[in-house]
């Protein structure tokens, strides 16, 4: 943790806000406004008294958030024929990070938004997007026959750099040939990763991040930096080092001088998918980002889903677990009891949720640390463009503070598209995220526009002309920090241990925050409570 | 005083060296825009330069017709020329497509342009006759012409025609004319009469030519003639292309985004190779599909068969189908194809139009724009050919214009590679269209294709042996190298389509 005091001397994002400021004059207002993932109401557990409860209701399963892993959770129930339960959620839609918005244009996502090709092996993963018609069959050597119209479109990715739009995120335009080769020895490195196996027989780097290797050769990779893991192979180029810290920033929000070498190796190594029609490094994605995985997770379980619905307490009674909560829509504390309760909640919440379990919230406060984020949804018009690669699905800035933006619109089939969603992703991770949080909390709606067309004025001179509306969401606590240690270092198995019939399902006791991590964790704990009643 | 009428001169001469540089700057203009608009550059340039010259030599005699205040006569010349000559490029730009002799308005403005400019030089030797001797005067006032032409002639090539275009370096000399002018009032104002309303009439002339500066990005894509060779009868701009039509004494031709979509002259060989081989191949064809096709060119085709009761026509662009619809010029060649009773238009995006749709056809004839972009690229996907199959009954024919074969032969081979990936069989043939080339056409089909013995409709064009013929692909007409399929998250048909037209539009 000490190396997050690293990130403390770059105190950039503080000279963020008075450039904005200074910036103020120069746009016309844009309309919009700032879209909270309902922190006022979640800050309610934190600051508020609540009554004794009114009415007790009493279910099998209750299942605390409904984001992925507790959607999940509660397929796996219904799969397995207990019906007896219900998913609380304090948003007004089920989805968690998976979280999306619709306007006029089109839908378009408020954080994950996409999906790589699914790894081999992963049978409950592969079936469930049979389900819904993700895989459309198989073709002679087994591989899954992808549907197409979910398969990201040409032209997937592209980069700006040294004044040209170049195809594709890894820099090559303009890049000097000593760098080029430096960056080929990386990738070279990491298809090698992606290949190994351990003593044990297990892929070095799986997905699930669990079933990989325990092999020490890789494990202790979680000891260090992934920035001291290039020094330490002799990989130097600038180029290379913002590519590498871009995606560490893209995937887990968090710099690639504080996230673990393994972490971040996994990235490249983690994903090994092969598909009839392709690729690990080819991407599904949708219109509403992983919001249209939740709708197919939610179909359905529509009857067991309970929006508007705050946790405020989880407690063990005689053997049945009480959960106290707080109903948004009437105003007042309802309690349920159950026999299990799965916390698909992340465990900063958790900590506030549990009554006692000292120790468990002493190991959560000193070892997670969870990264903000600013997402933002961009209207626009026709957008006058720099010279190369055309406009992408994903349009990444080099040396950007921000991880550019994704065309919400680019998987509609319509020619002309003269509108578009643009959303733009920008990781807070410039101070430690305390700070982080305090200082996005100051900034006003005009103060992020105007960060956001100062950053995409670069590359659309006209940005400002064409632009009709900029929502803005604050996500505090959008992922836990794969720092290192976190994956290795015995923190996850002991948070991920059940207390009583109370069990855990999130993706910050996987590590990482990515779709396969919570629907497994969600079928996990879910085994948990199934395995109790055979 | 001799500190005074030393600095006089020295303005003097400073205004020869504009006017010889702007002077030959609006020769070179007019040369220019001459050999664009009107090609054979050397005829256009010789012809320019022999009037120039001429011209400058009318302005230098008539000089002598000026006695009186000759200071407020070079003055007043000088905005003239900045007047004429800032507008000449603007003027003639607008007027080409609208004015039908184009050429006497152009040397029109050479002579008088010239002729100002020839009037200038004596006059100003006047002037200065009093003020300085004379063998110095004539060096002097030469040295300054010609440094100036010399300064012009540079200037022009490599930087005013890359970095200011035609429009606005004209206006660009036409203002420092004007300035000159006015500064030269400020300076001489006790000796000219009249020098106010000189100088409103300079202000006037200089607020237009700065307003007009300001709007010659849109005047310029205005009169897009440069683009073109012969007379645009017709233009628009719709929200999904820009349409032009040209006409010249043999032929009517339709561009849409700059790219040729027909000739009158021999649209009848494309569109009798696109419709009717498929056509031909199914048996008593009822309900037709044309996807693109909004000229209603492969509509008149189809009409020809009398088995046929509908044809449903789905095009983009509405400004389009409207036009083929009503203009008489238009209907002619379509033969009011697009408003036969049997023909419904549906103004959409034929990706999203088929992916919404459960009829099914017995025909399909697919006639899109070459794959050069992205947009255009996904409807030639196995994601869209998969839903153009679902839209067929099983006996169905669906044919796929496909690009020259000869300009681009993986371009061609990946269409066809990407029908047969969906379980298509795919039939290639290609014929000669003399406005396109060599172009190329794939049919679609669950059956084997067999030449008909006879096509039942009378046509110009095809017959079994020329269906023969077009079934025949010489070798520089082959892929010779395995072929990416087309797929939406892979676009490969457009890239090999970059890469291969690329060679031509380069040149």
């Amino acid at each position: 943790m000490k190396r997050r005091k690293f990130i403390q001397l770059s105190a950039t994002f503080a000279a963020l806000a008075p450039l904005a400021y200074s910036c103020k004059q120069q746009h016309k207002p844009i309309a919009g406004s700032i879209i909270g993932a309902s922190s006022n109401i979640g800050h309610l557990i934190r600051n508020g008294k609540f009554d004794a409860p009114i009415v007790t209701a009493v279910v099998d399963v209750a299942i605390v958030g409904g984001g992925i892993s507790g959607l999940s959770a509660a397929r796996w129930l219904l799969k397995n024929g207990i019906s007896d339960f219900t998913v609380l959620d304090l948003e007004k839609k089920m989805g968690g990070n998976a979280a999306y918005g619709q306007n006029d244009v089109s839908a378009y996502p408020w954080g994950a938004h996409y999906v790589p090709i699914p790894n081999e092996g992963l049978n409950e993963y592969n079936d469930f997007l049979v389900e819904c018609g993700v895989v459309t069959g198989f073709d002679d050597k087994g591989l899954p026959i992808l549907n197409e119209f979910y398969l990201c479109q040409d032209p997937q990715e592209r980069l700006f750099i040294n004044g040209q739009w170049q195809d594709g995120l890894i820099p090559h335009f303009g890049v000097p040939e000593k760098d080029k080769k430096e960056i080929q020895q990386f990738l070279h490195i990491m298809q090698e990763y992606r290949l190994a196996k351990g003593k044990d027989g297990k892929d070095a780097f799986a997905i699930p991040i669990d079933s990989s290797s325990n092999d020490v050769d890789f494990t202790n990779l979680d000891t260090m930096s992934m920035k001291d893991w290039l020094f330490s192979k002799q990989l130097k180029s600038a180029y290379l080092h913002w590519y590498v810290n871009y995606c560490t920033r893209d995937d887990f929000g968090t710099p690639y001088n504080i996230v673990s070498a393994w972490a971040g190796i996994h990235y490249f190594a983690g994903r090994k998918g092969k598909a009839a029609n392709a690729d690990y490094h080819d991407v599904l994605t949708w219109p509403n980002g992983n919001g249209w995985l939740s709708e197919q997770l939610q179909n359905p379980l529509q009857q067991h889903l309970q929006n508007n619905a705050l946790v405020i307490k989880v407690f063990e009674k005689e053997n049945k677990v009480v959960i106290h909560y707080f109903d948004v829509n009437t105003k007042q504390v309802k309690a349920i009891q159950a026999n299990h309760c799965i916390m698909a909640t992340p465990q900063f919440v958790n900590n506030r949720l549990l009554v006692d379990n000292t120790e468990r919230k002493e190991i959560v406060h000193k070892e997670l640390s969870y990264a903000p984020w600013m997402v933002a949804n961009i209207i626009v018009g026709k957008l006058t463009d720099k010279t190369g690669a055309p406009l992408s699905w994903d349009n990444v800035l080099y040396e950007s503070k921000s991880l550019g933006y994704v065309t919400a619109t680019h998987q509609l089939l319509q020619q002309n598209k003269t509108i578009n969603n643009l959303t733009y992703y920008l990781p807070l991770n410039e101070l430690q995220p305390t700070d982080a949080r305090r200082d996005a909390q100051k900034m006003s709606h005009a103060d992020w526009v105007n960060l956001i067309l100062e950053d995409l004025k670069k590359v659309h001179p006209n940005i400002e002309k064409v632009v009709s509306n900029i929502d803005v969401m604050i996500w505090g606590h959008a992922m836990a920090q794969p720092v290192s240690g976190i994956i290795h270092g015995g923190v996850r198995k002991k948070l991920q241990a059940s207390i009583g019939n109370i069990h855990f399902a999130h993706t910050d006791l996987a590590g990482i925050s990515i779709f396969e991590e919570a629907f497994y964790q969600g079928i996990n704990a879910a085994k948990k409570v199934i395995a109790t009643k055979n | 005083m001799q500190v005074k009428s030393n600095s006089a001169q020295l303005i003097l001469l400073v205004a020869v060296f504009v006017i010889a540089t702007c002077g030959l700057i609006y020769e070179l203009v007019a040369g220019t825009l001459a050999s664009y608009l009107l090609g054979d550059s050397i005829t256009q340039f010789s012809i320019i330069i022999g009037v120039y010259l001429f011209s400058m030599g009318v302005g230098s005699y008539f000089s002598k017709f000026f006695n009186n205040s000759l200071l407020s006569w070079f003055i007043r010349i000088e905005l003239l020329v900045g007047l004429v000559g800032g507008f000449s490029a603007s003027v003639l730009f607008v007027v080409f497509p609208i004015a039908s002799s184009f050429k006497p308005i152009l040397y029109a403005f050479v002579f008088t342009t010239g002729m100002l400019v020839g009037l200038e030089i004596p006059l100003l030797m006047r002037i200065l006759q009093d003020k300085v001797e004379f063998k110095e005067l004539v060096s002097r006032v030469f040295t300054f012409d010609y440094i100036g032409a010399l300064l012009a002639s540079l200037i022009f090539p490599l930087l005013l025609v890359p970095y200011l275009g035609l429009i606005r370096t004209s206006l660009f000399f036409g203002i420092l004319n004007i300035f000159v002018g006015l500064y030269l009032l400020k300076k001489f104002r006790k000796e000219i009469k009249s020098a106010k309303s000189i100088q409103l009439v300079a202000i006037v002339i200089l607020l237009a030519e700065l307003a007009t500066f300001a709007l010659s990005e849109s005047l310029m894509s205005w009169s897009e003639t440069l683009a073109y060779n012969d007379h645009i009868v017709y233009s628009t701009s719709t929200p999904y292309q820009r349409i032009v039509l040209t006409r010249n004494r043999k032929e009517l031709r339709l561009y849409l985004n700059n790219n040729l979509q027909f000739s009158s002259a021999d649209e009848y060989r494309y569109h009798e190779a696109l419709v009717h081989p498929a056509m031909s191949a199914c048996d008593q064809p009822k309900h037709i599909l044309v996807l693109g096709g909004g000229d209603g060119l492969a509509v008149k085709e189809i009409l020809k068969y009398p088995s046929v009761e509908t044809v449903t026509l789905v095009d983009l662009d509405p400004a389009m189908t409207k036009l083929f619809s009503t203009q008489e010029v238009l209907v002619t060649q379509n033969n009011h194809s697009l408003t036969n009773s049997k023909v419904k238009i549906t103004n959409g995006d034929a990706f999203v139009w088929l992916r919404d749709n459960h009829q099914q056809f017995d025909c399909a004839i697919v006639d899109f724009p070459d794959p050069s972009n992205f947009a255009v690229g996904k409807l030639y996907t196995t994601a869209f050919y998969q839903l153009l199959k679902k839209a067929l009954k099983p006996e169905a024919v669906a044919v796929i214009q496909s690009t020259s074969p000869f300009a681009a032969p993986k371009s061609f081979w990946c269409v066809s590679e990407t029908l047969q990936s969906v379980g298509f069989i795919a039939t290639a043939y290609h014929n000669y269209v003399p406005s396109f080339g060599e172009w190329g056409y794939v049919m679609a089909s669950q059956k084997k294709y067999s030449i008909p013995d006879t096509f039942q409709i009378p046509l110009k064009y095809l017959s079994k042996t020329v269906m023969q013929q077009m079934l025949n692909f010489p070798e520089d007409m082959k892929a010779h190298e395995p072929l990416a399929i087309n797929r939406l998250n892979n676009q490969a048909l457009v890239n090999y389509f970059e890469e291969e037209w690329g060679k031509y539009l380069e040149q």
